[in-house]
């Protein structure tokens, strides 16, 4: 016979144990003061009085402190356990969930769990009803009883290893309530499971109609995985970062590692302690002329017991070339007077290494155009901008593009500050004459060469900026205040000059500094310009698209084709894992990978469902629970009544 | 003349009372109370045979000649008597919102006693003391004498602790003939020291009156809860569940009034307890002949 809670979450509330114990102390210690004269009677009295009132005092705050213990001892269900075989003769609803969880995969678990189930619908009574369900649902289950035990037996066989997992706590439940309509009024739900930790909430899940049966047949089951890789384009490579985890007690000594790349590959042999992890980078030389605009390959590791996340797949995008839009907002008759002439110029010279095509429009063209054709965005002292447009370009960089803005005379803060105060880095203030020079705070982004000539710029006039939450500061002036800030929105950038893009407010425009920094900006959205192509089980997928697009397919890894509607462009079928296609009005798109969680590589086992040290842990049986939960009722009532009478005799 | 000091309503009701001493006294003028001097009252009590010391004019002549022994005659006479009012100042009496402050009902009793003594022709002194010091006004009879002594009254500091003894020497240096000594106080001091004053007045063949003022706080403790009380002449302070010391504390209080009590009647004193809530009235009667 063993103890133990079935919401031992509420054992938190012994905590409220001190609150009597604080009071009882706090009335020691306080009261309202008086001056009085005759303390010399009470100071007798109470030398008569402690010994008793002390005795009187400890009994109630006993009582007292008994009472919170015994409510949250009541509230945390405490229950008594046997183990023993199911062997109840009454018909019951009996159903029976598969843990299909892909740590299942792990050695013959999966099949043992089925078998498992299988005799535990044979053994059920006649006169029962089943049902098989697996732990991890499916797209559009529903759940239905049934008392032909064959059928039953079928639906159990049919029932896949899932590539993800679930919120087993709350997928018991809905099993469980799905019962409540069936027949028999004995309804029991069995999981077959390998107790693998992840997936539980807490520690310690019982229900008195949850009976839980362990079939993993390995005592410590050991897996080796490889859990996450990252990948990106630096000038001259492709770098592939694996991460490869040992969740075992053993080291993993001279793993074989293996990197594939566009069907290059590259192997290595790491050592991973035991519960630790080791990440290998691999390097993967760039073919720049005929290197195409994705790229796909793979990470694995030999396999184990568990095979399916020994390898993981990545997909890796770039664009062709940058497509830049560069909006003018105060062009002027000699084009070498306007703001753009300067960015162009600087945005030209450094396209002739980034591949770049640089469009050059007004304010109000810019009203009009799509942003989502661009890769990154000038907005050169641009003036007007309507709520639908900073709407647009409030999509545009949540979803991964790049805008650079530059200040001018007719840039207006209040509208800026209202329309864009999502994506700017900060609240733009009034323009303010000063006489600064430049400094650069964030040296990472600049070469030294470049971090020397910095000081050569003189800024006249420039926008106070108060920079918002999470802004940071990359160029500021000689009076502390910024020139070049960044902000991270979504999964795209925006920086922001407070001053201008040409010569009116400061020589920042014709210094040695400027066509460097415009091909910073460049360079960093070429090489950041990698889009999200890779997902774990479970993800919603945002496709990239045009808003032209009339037609959105993805190829699932299975093969098959799954429509999605263009409005939304979000993809939800991600239940397999490899590699997706998108097709968009039918052509080839792009690629995507998705993978395994790696929270279910870890195959450690729940510590105290792990029944392998209780009495009885053979295959098959099961906890039986008796609530004490009354007897707890009563003991509060009897306490309750004990306190009161206790007040009435003390006081 | 104050009306907060001076209680004129209840003076003007016990205008037929008397305030006697319990015992003859030596006194210098007629008045009411039983001289132990012989020979000048009209009531002859007894005749002493001479002795060393006797005055001459006391001496019966005429008995004399019959006798030829000398003889003096023995009167028994009515004379005034003077009253030493002493007054605790002391920090504890300060205690209780107007109306029932033990101070000030004590002002008012002392005030209006010693208005009653005057009118009846005897003198009345003052003493106003506490740990720290005492002020003393002597002896003066005739109506005029409340003045100051009302004047001393309302002009009163509460301060220091209830100490008895330095001030009844004090008193007695002044009071050397018989007196009437009238206490007043809260006598929340250590009983051994009241103890030893009331001997030393007795054996000082004074006639000892006790007036015992308590707040009603100070007998029935009627407060609620937990509180932290802190002494009024020390820096004692205590915190108590003022329910569950209630019962104990009021026996200690009736036990310190029945030793005063005992006290009082094993040195042939009158003890009058009153509470400083109460009319100044019903303890002025208390002592008073009709």
């Amino acid at each position: 016979m063993n103890f133990s809670f079935l919401s031992p979450i509420f054992l938190i509330g012994l905590i409220a144990v001190s609150l009597p114990v604080i009071a009882h102390l706090i009335s020691r210690k306080s009261g309202f003061q008086k001056r009085f004269p005759a303390v010399r009677f009470l100071l007798a009295s109470q030398g008569e009085m402690a010994t008793r009132s002390r005795l009187k005092d400890l009994i109630l705050l006993l009582l007292r402190a008994l009472i919170i213990v015994i409510i949250a001892l009541l509230f945390a269900k405490p229950a008594i356990f046997s183990f023993s075989r199911a062997d109840s003769s009454e018909p019951r609803t009996l159903a029976v969930v598969i843990d299909n969880s892909f740590s299942m995969g792990y050695g013959d678990n999966f099949n043992n769990a089925k078998e498992e189930a299988v005799r535990l619908i044979d053994s059920a009574p006649d006169g029962s009803f089943f049902t098989a369900l697996p732990l991890v649902p499916e797209r559009g289950e529903a759940i239905s009883v049934i008392q032909d035990r064959a059928s039953a037996k079928k639906d159990l066989k049919q029932i896949p290893l899932s590539q993800t997992f679930t919120d087993n706590e709350r997928r018991l439940e809905q099993v469980y309530s799905a019962l409540e309509k069936a027949p028999n009024q004995d309804k029991e739900v069995v999981l077959v499971t390998d107790f693998q930790k992840n997936g539980w909430k807490s520690e310690e899940f019982t229900r008195t109609w949850l009976r839980l049966i362990d079939i993993s047949d390995a005592e410590s089951p050991w897996n080796r995985a490889v859990t996450d890789v990252e990948s990106r384009y630096t000038k001259e490579s492709i770098k592939v970062k694996v991460k490869a985890s040992n969740f075992s007690a053993s080291e993993a000594s001279e793993l074989l590692t293996e990197a594939k790349l566009s069907g290059e590959e590259i192997k290595a042999y790491i050592d991973i302690a035991p519960g630790d992890f080791t990440t290998e980078e691999f390097i993967f030389p760039r073919a720049q002329k005929n290197e195409g605009p994705e790229a796909s390959g793979s990470a694995s590791i030999p396999e184990d017991e568990l095979r399916i996340d020994d390898t993981r797949r990545f997909v890796l995008s770039r664009s062709g070339a940058l497509n830049v839009l560069i909006v003018d907002g105060d062009p002027r008759e000699d084009s070498r007077l306007s703001e753009s002439y300067y960015l162009a110029s600087a945005a030209e010279t450094a396209s002739e290494l980034l591949r770049s095509r640089i469009r050059i429009k007004d304010n109000e063209s810019f009203l009009d155009e799509d942003l989502s054709a661009y890769d990154l965005i000038f907005l050169t002292n641009v003036g007007e901008i309507t709520p639908g447009k900073a709407a647009e370009l409030e999509e545009y960089i949540e979803r991964g593009g790049t805008t650079v803005i530059f200040s001018g005379d007719r840039v207006r803060a209040a509208s800026y500050n209202a329309l864009l105060k999502n994506i700017l880095p900060g609240e733009l203030g009034a323009p303010t004459q000063k006489d600064s020079t430049l400094i650069s705070v964030k040296t990472d982004m600049f070469s030294e060469e470049l971090f020397e000539k910095i000081g050569q710029t003189t800024v006249n006039r420039s926008f106070t900026l108060i920079p918002a939450q999470g802004a940071e500061t990359v160029l500021k002036l000689s009076d502390e205040t910024p020139f070049l800030s960044y902000f991270g929105y979504g999964e795209g950038n925006v920086f922001l000059f407070t001053s201008t893009a040409d010569t009116s407010w400061g020589n920042f425009a014709i210094t040695p500094v400027f066509a460097p920094v415009i091909k910073e900006f460049l360079d960093f959205e070429s090489l950041s310009n990698t889009k999200r192509r890779n997902y774990v089980v479970g993800d919603k997928v945002r496709i990239d698209r045009s808003p032209s697009a009339s037609s959105i397919t993805v190829k699932d890894p299975s093969g098959e084709n799954l429509k999605i509607e263009p409005e939304q462009a979000v993809f939800e079928d991600t239940e397999l894992t490899g590699i997706y296609k998108v097709l968009i009005d039918g052509d080839r798109a792009y690629e995507f990978s998705v993978n395994l969680d790696p929270l279910e590589s870890n195959l450690e086992k729940l510590d105290v469902l792990s029944i392998e040290s209780e009495p009885g842990s053979e295959l098959g049986l099961v906890k039986v629970f008796k609530e004490l939960w009354r007897y707890f009722l009563w003991g509060v009532i009897a306490l309750f009544i004990s306190e009161s009478v206790a007040r009435a005799l003390f006081s | 003349m104050s009306n907060g000091i001076l209680d004129i309503d209840t003076a003007s009701r016990l205008k037929g009372f008397y305030f006697r001493t319990r015992s003859s006294v030596r006194g210098q003028k007629s008045g009411i109370h039983k001289s132990l001097y012989r020979g000048i009252s009209p009531d002859f009590m007894e005749y002493k045979e001479y002795n060393k010391g006797d005055e001459l004019k006391q001496v019966d002549w005429r008995l004399y000649g019959r006798h030829d022994r000398l003889y003096v005659k023995k009167y028994e006479d009515e004379v005034n008597l003077s009253w030493c009012i002493l007054l605790d100042k002391s920090a504890s009496m300060d205690y209780g919102d107007e109306g029932s402050n033990k101070l000030s009902f004590s002002k008012k009793l002392s005030a209006t006693l010693a208005y009653l003594l005057l009118r009846q022709g005897d003198s009345v002194g003052l003493s106003c003391y506490s740990g720290l010091d005492s002020e003393i006004i002597p002896p003066r009879s005739g109506n005029s004498s409340i003045m100051p002594i009302v004047d001393k009254l309302e002009n009163i500091t509460p301060e220091g602790e209830t100490a008895l003894r330095k001030p009844l020497l004090e008193a007695l240096e002044i009071y050397k003939s018989s007196a009437t000594f009238v206490l007043v106080s809260d006598f929340l001091m250590e009983p051994q020291e009241l103890r030893e004053s009331l001997q030393l007045l007795r054996a000082s063949k004074k006639d000892v009156t006790l007036f015992h003022v308590l707040h009603p706080d100070e007998t029935e403790f009627g407060f609620e809860g937990s509180v932290e009380f802190l002494d009024m002449e020390s820096d004692a302070k205590v915190i108590v569940d003022t329910a569950s010391i209630r019962h104990t504390y009021i026996k200690r209080v009736r036990e310190f009034i029945d030793e005063l009590k005992n006290m009082c009647h094993e040195f042939e004193c009158r003890y009058v307890f009153t509470r400083s809530d109460a009319s100044v009235e019903e303890p002025l009667i208390e002592i008073a002949d009709k």
